[in-house]
């Protein structure tokens, strides 16, 4: 998404982030004497949590008001049919993307895929509205700037809340700036005049993503005694299992159930 | 032929639990079970407190909730009084049932599962690899994390997507003692209250 939205959205996130972190502030750490305490708090990777925590709120209370009646009133208006050619679509031109990030992962196959993908997709799926690549076995697969960073060895940093975007840390927000200024969709339609275009493809893949999420996430609500960490886990395991790739088995953590200390099997033996 | 052979010499150093049948059934025990569940939460002529009860049996006798409750509280586990862990134990089971049984009824219409293979874990464990499959959606990869026990297999993990539920669950946990000031009891309280929302029949629940 190129300059003026990203702009202004991301001095409104860092607006928000500034005031939030004014009025809350962090997190105190457990005394370094307990050991299994320190543990935790080094697993749970939140020092800033009573400043997410409030962030949290915000994106909650902005979410019932506004994103998810759009998505439900999406869902209501769009027939499946309709919502999955925009989902394809976008996924499409999302594709150039992925493909460079493919290549800077060093990941030869899955750029081949995507290149493979984007082509046949865009010629004979009529721009990308049909996924005919994906029917023919070559399923899409997401990868961001973020995920980048972090196959080259760069650390997440603190777990972060950012305003609107939701669950982050400093590693994937850079790597989500830098996709709006880098990518070669958006910066072509911005050569072209067309940003406008590239504002709507934002908004409208927002409203695709909460629209897939609608069940899922009231779920979560109806079961979580505390939807923030809920969330926070969910959202910290996910990110790790996106970044090698796979949910595979042989890459899950081991819980470890016999040793006495519980601390540290999530910083996973996989990495 | 070769590979089972090779197969055969590693599973001889991880224990007796590691045999080719042994993988077959643990694929079968999941198969089965998601079968089961799914037939208990959707059979046609019971009432939805008699489906919760024999999915709850089916998930007593499944799922090894004693080593999953001391791995989700972890040093409040050891912290706890006997009546304390006696009470979580009991809520957590409600609290699973509870979240599980409606998760299996509002996925058996829509989904099926395909169980893909069975693999060695740590401390003579089984992961079973499956997949949720959707009409037109991407399948989603669910893992079971088994152990061995009494001759049969006990359910300690399910991995949904990379996550873990377990590992979720301990998160949560943590949290909510930790605002309480580190006391359990605020813990206990909280699923108590919970069950209670949850057990409410569908009319006056949100």
């Amino acid at each position: 998404m190129s300059s003026l939205l990203s702009r202004s959205v991301g001095k409104a996130a860092a607006t928000a982030v500034v005031i939030a972190g004014l009025v809350t502030g962090c997190a105190t750490p457990p005394p370094e004497a307990d050991q299994e305490a320190v543990a935790d708090w080094e697993r749970i990777n939140d020092p800033l949590e009573p400043m997410n925590r409030a962030l949290f709120d915000f994106n909650q209370a902005i979410d019932s008001a506004f994103f998810k009646p759009l998505a439900q009133g999406y869902r209501d208006v769009v027939p499946q049919y309709g919502r999955d050619r925009i989902h394809d679509f976008l996924n499409n031109w999302r594709s150039p993307l992925v493909f460079a990030n493919d290549v800077l992962q060093g990941n030869t196959d899955r750029a081949v895929q995507t290149l493979m993908r984007f082509t046949f997709n865009t010629g004979f799926g009529i721009f990308g509205a049909f996924d005919l690549a994906g029917a023919g076995g070559i399923p899409y697969h997401d990868e961001d700037l973020g995920q980048t960073f972090a196959v080259w060895g760069v650390g997440e940093g603190p777990y972060l809340v950012l305003p609107i975007f939701g669950p982050s840390n400093p590693r994937d927000t850079v790597g989500m700036a830098a996709e709006w200024v880098g990518d070669p969709v958006g910066y072509r339609l911005s050569q072209l005049d067309m940003t406008w275009v590239d504002f709507s493809r934002g908004a409208v893949g927002g409203i695709d993503k909460r629209e897939h999420n609608i069940e899922g996430l009231d779920e979560v609500e109806r079961t979580a005694l505390d939807l923030y960490s809920t969330i926070r886990s969910l959202w910290r395991q996910h990110r790790d299992a996106e970044i090698k790739n796979s949910p595979d088995v042989d890459k899950i953590p081991a819980p470890g159930f016999t040793s006495a200390s519980h601390g540290s099997e999530l910083s996973q033996e996989t990495r | 032929m070769i590979l089972a052979t090779v197969a055969g010499s590693l599973f001889l150093a991880a224990g007796p639990a590691a045999h080719a049948q042994t993988y077959q059934g643990a694929k079968d025990f999941v198969a089965n079970l998601s079968h089961d569940a799914i037939e208990v939460m959707t059979g046609k002529g019971v009432s939805d407190a008699q489906r919760t009860e024999r999915f709850r049996t089916m998930f007593i006798g499944s799922v090894d909730l004693p080593v999953i409750s001391k791995f989700v509280l972890g040093r409040y586990w050891r912290g706890a009084t006997a009546e304390q862990q006696k009470d979580f134990l009991k809520l957590f089971e409600d609290m699973l049932v509870l979240t599980w049984s409606t998760r299996f009824k509002d996925a058996a219409n829509r989904v099926t599962l395909d169980v893909v293979d069975a693999k060695p874990d740590v401390e003579n464990g089984l992961l079973v690899e499956s997949r949720i499959v959707r009409e037109k959606q991407e399948p989603v990869s669910v893992i079971w994390r088994l152990r061995t026990a009494d001759g049969g297999f006990r359910i300690i993990d399910l991995v949904i997507e990379g996550t873990s539920m377990i590992f979720t669950y301990r998160d949560e946990y943590a949290s909510v003692i930790n605002q309480n000031g580190g006391n359990i009891q605020g813990l206990i309280d909280q699923l108590q209250k919970k069950v209670t929302q949850l057990s409410a029949p569908p009319a006056t629940a949100n």
